[in-house]
């Protein structure tokens, strides 16, 4: 085991079943992503990146293979664990629309701190403000998601998602519906936070114009790796 | 199209099921009216007529026709009168029982032919009856011929034993009737060939006895309208009666009304007009009218609410099923589909959903109509009393309605949603709205209206009563009132309720735990959502409540009433025989009937003589007085401990200690001014008994039997109350100032002994019993009368319905409304919230909702059942009320209320938790993408 990585996947296999057989979704996935990088999943529609990211972001198992998060066995976890996992180490980011429609900008950043067990307080609100800010929505802070567009939508999100200072994002398609000039904002946005935070981020996308910007670049064909890390 | 359409109710086959099980209530309620009432009805006016023939001893359906032929060139008269008479039944829509008609010349004088001398000249009245053979039997000679008349010409007649005595003629003999001339030109000559008496007196067919007869000579009925009617009537001067019996037996509810209106026309502007009085069914017929006109209108009233609360169950699947294909449908609208197209699809499944619901509904009517007959009490059937369900036109034209209003209720909300297309939707879900009721200020209206009614309602109590007792029926508006405050507040607590939940959110705003303060935020935001469903709940809630009091108060004291006006199990009196004098006058004194014989009814626990009298003029009121003996009394009377200030037996004790005392109501003190040690001086209204006077050892309140006031119908229709004076004295004082008199037994039975053995004693000791009231019996009466037993089963059928819309309107909201949200409970997961947190939040919304609104449906019910109960009791009990109105909460109606709300709540919880732990977050977050 290697000291600087927070994400270690080893021959991971996930097989669905299927009417008349089985599908093979994931064959012998192998992935370390060392901490405070940008690492981005590339691959087609189809060819397994979200299930690799639920497998890493401990919401699926893997048929066979073990994933390490944090120097941890995900499969030695017990369900609760998982969930304290998720909820303090970890913020999601969706590609579909997922903020909590009756809460506002402010409130939906703050839920997140609140699940990660951050006491109240100025402390706390601050950093809600600072997160907003840093995506660019300091002035909006108050609004509900259904008053905004898709890409504010999409960057409260992401606000929501490193709130709690999480130790890595899983971010599953985020520029997905976004504009490529908000996409390439969004990617930059990933970028600083890495630096700035030292956040370990793990992004997909099919978006080739953003490939240039990850630390590192895994690919996935067909459930298979085809590109990344292969040491 | 029929394809797609039954792919779309099974897609969605939990709601359709829904909208299918509210349409088959609905349209059920509605079939269950006229079945039951037709039913009822029937039954009613049998019972009318069948309890006149009882207390009057006469055929309750008689028309009686009269009238004189004088001398009738060609006989018209007598001809469109028995043609009248044989068209009369069908004229009135009625079955023919009998037509008894008979003729009778005028009076001659007549001499015996056979030259007696102790035969003087007697006035005779020759006479016929139809079908006067078959009811008679013969005490000497023989009946009249066929024929009717002998070979000499003379006309074969017999005659009752009364007219043998007083015509002092015997059988064979020959009279003639001086200066009469028969068909053969001669004097018309009588053969006597029998006498007569009438086979069975109680027969209907005697409408006029021939005792009455005791001159007449009666002859073969075809022989005497061979020789005196037709051509021939222009010599006689006949009188003809026609009486028309009429089969009530058969008569039904619906022919009432034509019965009436032709009888009335006949009677009075018909062209026998003057022939024809105005029958006495015709009294019969319009009590009849009067009550079903205000059971009618009451049952009615008591209905709405359930049929309100069945469109809005409706309405709210629909709407709820239309709201979650409204991506489907704005997504269709965007690819080129009309909005007509989308609507038809809609109607058709909906029309498929009512006539499916209507098949189904309509049985299930005939079935509520037959519990509705059997309606005991609230909630409580007697199986072996149901109706007979029966199919009218009516029960057509009210299901083909049911069926169009529910296909309207739950095809309207399509029309918007075809409307909407994928930009509207957007913006639609955008923005916020207040509620229109809210902007109104709906609930402050209605509270206002409702209050309103409530004042003046509970201001005129009385007349209220009057009123109802003058035959009008139940003011839709006080039972309005109360359904109008019922949905006042219930808005106003809608409006109040997120003030409560924002309060107990600022306490602790920042400190709440994720799941309380996810469930915090949903309600604020998404509060209004749940307003139909909470209003939903909270009017089921208190409408249940309130029907249930207000079924049961009214039964309750209307048999608490019975029970007290009857003063003990039975009360009976014997027939007493008045003494006479030499003269053959009466004297006002009678025979006692023997009173030892009752130690041998062994059923009674005790018995007591009670004397009654009324119209006892003291001073210058009228009143009753009872004549009692206290220990008899005692044993034998009941009434409830918390009518009187001391116990029933202190009252007695003192009057027993005082010989010439008297207990007297307390009116005498209130009104006359009298105090305890006052004599008074009372004289019974019979001018053989004297005066009699007693000292006043206390003053009562209530008494057995005494009803302190009265409210009574005057002759010109309206409705007086009257106070009631009683004074209660010994019965030996009486006795001594009186004479003998003739007093009432009261009887106690023992316990499990029933009044079968009562009818038995009173057969076995030959007793004539002139008076006889069974208390069970009369009890039971009270909760048949069809007012109260529809009152009865109009409220369980409502209460049971509301019932299972609650349970089903409540789990089928929640299931969709967190379907709706899967989504968000995927992020939420994913998220790392904790399942158990998942569900607090999910409880803490049922706490908001559903908690809340039970609470406020509880209180709702509890206060409109207290202030609008006890006017609705004083409409409905009208005269018979005497007691204290006591209102009736019964303890285990509300827990069957309790228990269906909290099985659906732990149902409802049950599903969430299922849901929740088969929750696949990933498929969960995959529904987003599309």
């Amino acid at each position: 085991m290697d000291e600087k990585n927070i994400i270690e996947v080893s021959g991971v296999n996930r097989i669905f079943p299927v009417p008349g057989g089985e599908f093979q979704a994931l064959k012998d996935i192998n992935v370390k992503i060392p901490r405070g990088c940008l690492a981005i999943l590339k691959g087609r529609s189809g060819s397994g990146k979200t299930t690799l990211m639920n497998i890493i972001g401990a919401l699926d198992n893997p048929t066979s293979g073990t994933v390490l998060i944090d120097f941890r066995t995900v499969a030695k976890m017990s369900d609760h664990e998982r969930e304290e996992l998720r909820r303090k180490d970890m913020g999601f980011v969706f590609q579909a629309v997922s903020l909590i429609p009756t809460m506002n900008a402010f409130q939906n950043v703050e839920f997140s701190m609140r699940l990660a067990g951050i006491k109240p307080g100025k402390e706390r609100d601050k950093r809600v403000e600072e997160c907003l800010k840093m995506v660019g929505l300091g002035n909006r802070m108050h609004h509900m998601p259904a008053e905004m567009s898709g890409g504010e939508q999409q960057r409260v999100a992401i606000a929501r998602a490193i709130a709690h200072r999480p130790k890595m994002i899983l971010a599953d398609e985020p520029t997905a519906e976004l504009d490529s000039a908000m996409a390439a904002q969004v990617t930059k946005l990933f970028q600083e936070m890495t630096r700035k935070e030292g956040i370990t981020i793990l992004m997909t996308t099919h978006d080739v114009g953003l490939m240039d910007a990850g630390d590192m670049i895994i690919e996935l064909e067909a459930g298979a790796q085809v590109l990344g890390d292969k040491e | 199209m029929l394809r797609i359409m039954f792919q779309k109710l099974w897609h969605k086959k939990w709601m359709n099921l829904c909208l299918l099980l509210g349409s088959i209530l609905l349209i059920a309620t509605v079939v269950s009216f006229p079945l039951y009432q037709s039913a009822a009805y029937d039954r009613m006016v049998q019972d009318e007529f069948r309890s006149y023939y009882s207390a009057e001893g006469q055929w309750p359906g008689l028309n009686s026709m009269i009238f004189v032929s004088q001398k009738d060139n060609g006989g018209v008269a007598i001809t469109r009168m028995e043609n009248f008479n044989d068209t009369i039944f069908d004229d009135l829509g009625v079955t023919k029982k009998d037509t008894i008609c008979s003729y009778q010349l005028s009076q001659f004088e007549a001499v015996s032919t056979m030259q007696r001398e102790d035969m003087s000249v007697k006035a005779v009245n020759l006479a016929t009856i139809s079908d006067l053979e078959n009811h008679v039997k013969l005490l000497a000679g023989e009946m009249y011929s066929e024929k009717g008349v002998d070979d000499d010409g003379a006309l074969q007649v017999v005659i009752s034993q009364s007219a043998m005595i007083k015509l002092q003629v015997l059988v064979g003999e020959t009279i003639k009737l001086k200066g009469s001339k028969g068909i053969d030109g001669k004097e018309i000559r009588l053969r006597i060939t029998g006498i007569v008496a009438e086979e069975d007196p109680a027969d209907f067919y005697w409408q006029e006895g021939l005792d009455a007869k005791n001159n007449v000579c009666l002859m073969n009925f075809d022989t005497f309208k061979e020789h005196f009617t037709g051509e021939n009537a222009r010599r006689y001067t006949i009188t003809c009666k026609y009486f028309s019996l009429l089969e009530y037996d058969d008569i039904l509810a619906d022919q009432v009304d034509h019965l009436a209106e032709a009888t009335r026309y006949m009677a009075n502007e018909g062209p026998f007009k003057a022939t024809m009085k105005e029958p006495a069914y015709l009294d019969i017929l319009d009590s009849f009218l009067t009550k079903r006109g205000r059971i009618d209108a009451t049952l009615q009233i008591l209905q709405i609410p359930v049929l309100i609360m069945l469109g809005a169950f409706l309405f709210m699947i629909s709407g709820q099923m239309y709201d979650m294909e409204r991506n489907e449908i704005s997504v269709i609208k965007s690819r080129g589909s009309s909005g007509g197209q989308i609507f038809r699809l809609y109607l058709y499944q909906m029309i498929f959903i009512s006539l499916l619901g209507g098949a189904l509904g309509i049985p299930l009517g005939a079935v509520f109509s037959r519990i509705l007959g059997s309606a005991r009490n609230f909630l409580e059937f007697d199986a072996a009393k149901s109706l007979p369900v029966k199919f009218t036109t009516q029960t057509a034209e009210y299901a083909l309605a049911a069926i169009l209003v529910v296909l309207a209720i739950m095809t309207l909300p399509a029309i918007k949603h075809s409307r909407v297309t994928i930009v509207n939707l957007k913006q639609q879900k955008a923005l916020k709205k207040k509620s229109l009721w809210e902007k109104l200020f709906l609930d402050v209206i209605l509270l206002a209206v409702s209050l309103y009614g409530y004042y003046t309602f509970s201001k005129s109590g009385d007349e209220l009563g009057k009123s109802v007792m003058m035959g009008k029926s139940l003011d839709p508006l006080l039972y309005i009132s109360s359904s109008l405050f019922i949905v006042g507040m219930g808005l106003l607590f809608l409006r109040l309720q997120p003030l409560i939940i924002q309060f107990i959110y600022f306490i602790g705003k920042r400190f709440w735990r994720p799941a309380s303060y996810a469930s915090f935020m949903e309600n604020l935001k998404n509060g209004r959502k749940q307003q139909f469903i909470m209003l939903f709940l909270i009017m089921t809630i208190s409408l249940g409540m309130y029907h249930a009091t207000v079924a049961r108060t009214i039964l309750r004291n209307a048999q608490d009433n019975t029970e007290y006006v009857n003063g003990a199990d039975i009360v009976m009196k014997e027939v007493w025989i008045e003494i006479k004098d030499l003269n053959g006058k009466p004297t006002g004194q009678y025979v006692e009937p023997e009173y030892d014989k009752y130690i041998t009814a062994d059923f009674a626990d005790s018995y007591a003589r009670v004397f009654l009298e009324d119209g006892v003029k003291c001073e210058n009121i009228s009143a009753t007085v009872m004549g009692i003996h206290t220990k008899e009394f005692g044993r034998t009377a009941t009434i409830d401990r918390s009518l009187t200030e001391k116990h029933f037996y202190e009252y007695l004790n003192e009057l027993a200690v005082v010989p010439d005392g008297v207990i007297v109501s307390r009116n005498f003190e209130t009104k006359l001014g009298k105090k305890v040690g006052d004599t008074i001086a009372y004289t019974s209204k019979y001018s053989a008994a004297g005066t009699a006077t007693g000292k006043i050892v206390d003053f009562v309140d209530y008494w057995p039997g005494y009803a302190p006031s009265e409210t009574v119908l005057d002759p010109d229709g309206s409705a007086a109350t009257y106070e009631n004076y009683m004074i209660v004295t010994h019965y030996d004082a009486l006795r001594n100032d009186w004479g003998v008199l003739p007093y009432e037994v009261w009887l106690k039975l023992k316990d499990g002994h029933t009044s079968q053995e009562v009818y038995n004693w009173i057969e076995a000791n030959d007793v004539h019993v002139a008076k006889y009231v069974d208390r069970a019996k009369e009890i039971r009466m009270t909760s048949e009368d069809p007012l109260l037993q529809g009152t009865n089963g109009v409220l369980t059928m409502g209460f049971i319905v509301t019932m299972i819309l609650c349970g089903v309107g409540y789990l089928i909201y929640w299931i969709m409304s967190i379907r709706s949200r899967e989504m968000i409970f995927g992020v939420l997961r994913a998220c790392g919230m904790h399942k158990m947190e998942m569900l607090q939040m999910l409880m803490n919304e049922q706490i908001f909702c559903g908690v809340f609104s039970v609470a406020a449906g509880i209180g709702i019910g509890q206060l409109t059942s207290r202030m609008f109960v006890p006017i609705l009791q004083q409409a409905y009990a009208a005269s018979k009320q005497v007691l204290p109105m006591k209102l009736i909460i019964n303890a285990s109606d509300m827990m069957r209320l309790y228990v269906v709300i909290a099985g659906s709540m732990i149902l409802c919880l049950a599903i969430l938790i299922l849901l929740i732990f088969k929750l696949n977050v990933t498929k969960a977050l995959k529904l987003g993408e599309e």
